[in-house]
């Protein structure tokens, strides 16, 4: 019995150090972001301070970082909007019926997720510009989907594989067209699905650099790249602006990662594995 | 009034006969329903996938550049590829490229084995720290790698408070290489465990118990059999991490650029030089079907792992 309680200790102390190790950029950060400008840069660093909100107030009445955040809200949900509307109807067919070309189709998209976003990139911005599309959102949500609409598919693929397939069958039988049955039977039942493959699509979108750092010009750059901008070459002196827009970039995605805990896995590994 | 009993009679026909007909054979529509769902998929995956690809394939065998109409290049055959091969820039890229990724990946998977081994014990609390965990590897990538560059920044960053000494991490080229790297070793450590410990839950108890009943320790029993059972999980997490850290760009492009001397200057950084900053749009196409040709090759073992996986 003490040896299990000494155990249990030894397996708290080496959980309690492992969050150490991983949160305490984050803390150190969330702390440097509640300090005056003399209190960051002080020596010895300051670990207790009456914590200031000057920094947030600053970084929320920037013109740049309020625009940064809607334009990041609109491909965001651009992206995952189109992939959603796009993706569903593919992925319940993949899932239920055989057709010609359905093992292509699956080939074709797995490589768009797994290979380099730089190769697409390339190419995109020279049609884009041809086109006159750079520097549109439009261009973002386009190029967004290369990542976003495997994900929904993959996902969603999963979700309707789990259905029971007698419940669409019973729809025929009374009637009901696939298109029908597709709407009003499976779709209701799969909400838990769709709210999955969102919030993953949603985290990755808002976390994109490169393909908004090229697609992109100050007026339609969204917060990562104006983040980049923040902090390419000298880190500057204003810390404190700094790590306070940094933590308002990644306060949505953390709230992402708590909704989508339960199906982090499926996502993860884009069904390869099934948890 | 009349045209809409007219309406009214003609589906009450319909509804008689519709029953008898499906019996017989679906309606077209139905019929063709799955290509009717897939076709927006495969017309948008052609619009953005298909077609820039194919179009990139012919941007690296012109001369290309932005001044000239969009089929105005010269045709340069392999060149594009002869020069990149005989870089030495774009070689020591590419050497550098598979080394960092070979290192960061089996960091990531001995540090995410380590975690979920321990967040598998079952203990109050633990969804706690399970939760915490997934923090980092959920954080915007270029946030990450800025928070990090302030840790290490030589004359206020806490990490030379720590360790007591004046060290410019980002300036030497040893240093430089191994701050990028764990970078991404802190966000994707974590990955790798949830992925790992969703195999660890499902795996079954039976040879465990079995194991432990005929006196095996608990070395012996994580590695004779806790490990051949995770293979597969352990198989999918270093193929997906191969295919993502081969592509890292975010975290070298916000914290180095690719400098000092071209210490930490992976394939997309040399990439996105060649094209974004020097335009030289043709080479960079050239180099970027080198890293689709690497990346198919990590791909298809990974499509071979997964279909023999689920053959099991």
């Amino acid at each position: 019995m003490k040896r299990r309680q000494a155990e249990r200790i030894a397996v708290y102390a080496a959980l309690t150090a492992l969050i150490v190790i991983f949160l305490f950029p984050l803390v150190w950060i969330l702390g440097l972001s509640l300090k005056t400008r003399l209190q960051v840069f002080a020596s010895p660093p300051l670990f207790l301070w009456s914590p200031t909100f000057e920094n947030y107030a600053a970084t929320l009445s920037r013109a740049d970082f309020g625009q940064a955040f809607v334009n990041s809200l609109l491909v965001s949900a651009g992206a995952v909007s189109l992939s959603l509307l796009v993706g569903v109807p593919a992925a319940y067919a993949l899932a239920r019926f055989s057709f010609i070309g359905r093992n292509v189709l699956f080939f074709a998209l797995l490589s768009m997720r797994m290979l380099p976003p730089i190769a697409v990139l390339i190419p995109m911005y020279v049609l884009f510009s041809a086109l006159g599309l750079t520097t549109t959102r439009t261009s973002v949500v386009l190029a967004y989907t290369t990542f976003s609409l495997p994900l929904v598919v993959w996902i969603m693929r999963g979700f309707f594989e789990d259905l029971p397939r007698e419940l669409e069958e019973s729809a025929w039988v009374d009637g009901a067209s696939r298109f029908q049955a597709f709407l009003h039977v499976v779709l209701p039942l799969i909400k838990p699905g769709l709210v999955a493959a969102c919030i993953l699509c949603l985290q990755l979108a808002w976390n994109d650099f490169l393909f908004a750092a090229v697609l992109t010009s100050n007026a339609t750059r969204t917060l990562p790249v104006l983040m980049a901008a923040f902090s390419g070459g000298d880190t500057g002196t204003d810390w404190g602006g700094m790590t306070a827009s940094g933590v308002l970039v990644i306060l949505p995605v953390i709230l992402f990662a708590f909704a989508a805990q339960r199906h982090l896995v499926a996502g993860l590994s884009s069904g390869a594995v099934k948890g | 009034m009349g045209g809409t009993t007219t309406q009214a009679a003609g589906s009450a026909r319909i509804a008689r006969r519709a029953p008898v007909q499906r019996r017989r054979r679906m309606s077209w529509i139905d019929r063709n329903f799955p290509r009717m769902a897939v076709l927006p998929t495969t017309l948008l995956m052609l619009l953005v996938f298909g077609l820039p690809l194919l179009f990139s394939a012919w941007l690296s065998m012109e001369a290309w550049s932005p001044d000239q109409s969009l089929f105005g290049g010269i045709y340069a055959g392999t060149d594009n590829y002869q020069d990149l091969l005989t870089d030495p820039q774009f070689i020591g890229s590419l050497v550098l490229t598979l080394e960092y990724t070979a290192v960061v990946v089996t960091a990531e998977l001995g540090a995410g084995l380590g975690i979920a081994l321990l967040l598998n014990i079952d203990l109050p609390w633990i969804g706690l720290f399970r939760t915490a965990l997934i923090v980092p590897m959920m954080i915007t990538p270029v946030v990450a790698a800025f928070c990090w560059k302030l840790l290490v920044d030589p004359d206020h960053g806490v990490i030379n408070y720590f360790i007591g000494q004046h060290i410019v991490w980002l300036g030497r080229p040893d240093t430089a290489l191994l701050s990028v790297s764990v970078v991404n070793i802190w966000q994707n450590a974590p990955y790798v465990a949830i992925l790992l410990l969703a195999g660890l839950r499902s795996l079954p108890h039976e040879p465990v118990e079995a194991a432990r009943i005929d006196g095996a320790s608990r070395l012996q029993i994580f590695w004779h059999i806790t490990v051949p059972l995770l293979r597969p999980y352990l198989l999918v997490a270093l193929l997906l991490r191969l295919i993502f850290e081969f592509r890292s760009f975010d975290n070298v492009y916000v914290m180095t650029s690719g400098g000092p001397a071209n210490a930490t200057m992976t394939l997309s950084m040399y990439t996105y030089l060649a094209s974004f900053v020097r335009f030289d749009l043709s080479l960079a196409a050239a180099s970027s079907w080198m890293m689709l040709l690497i990346s198919v090759i990590l791909c298809g073992c990974f499509i071979v792992v997964v279909r023999r996986r689920d053959a099991l």
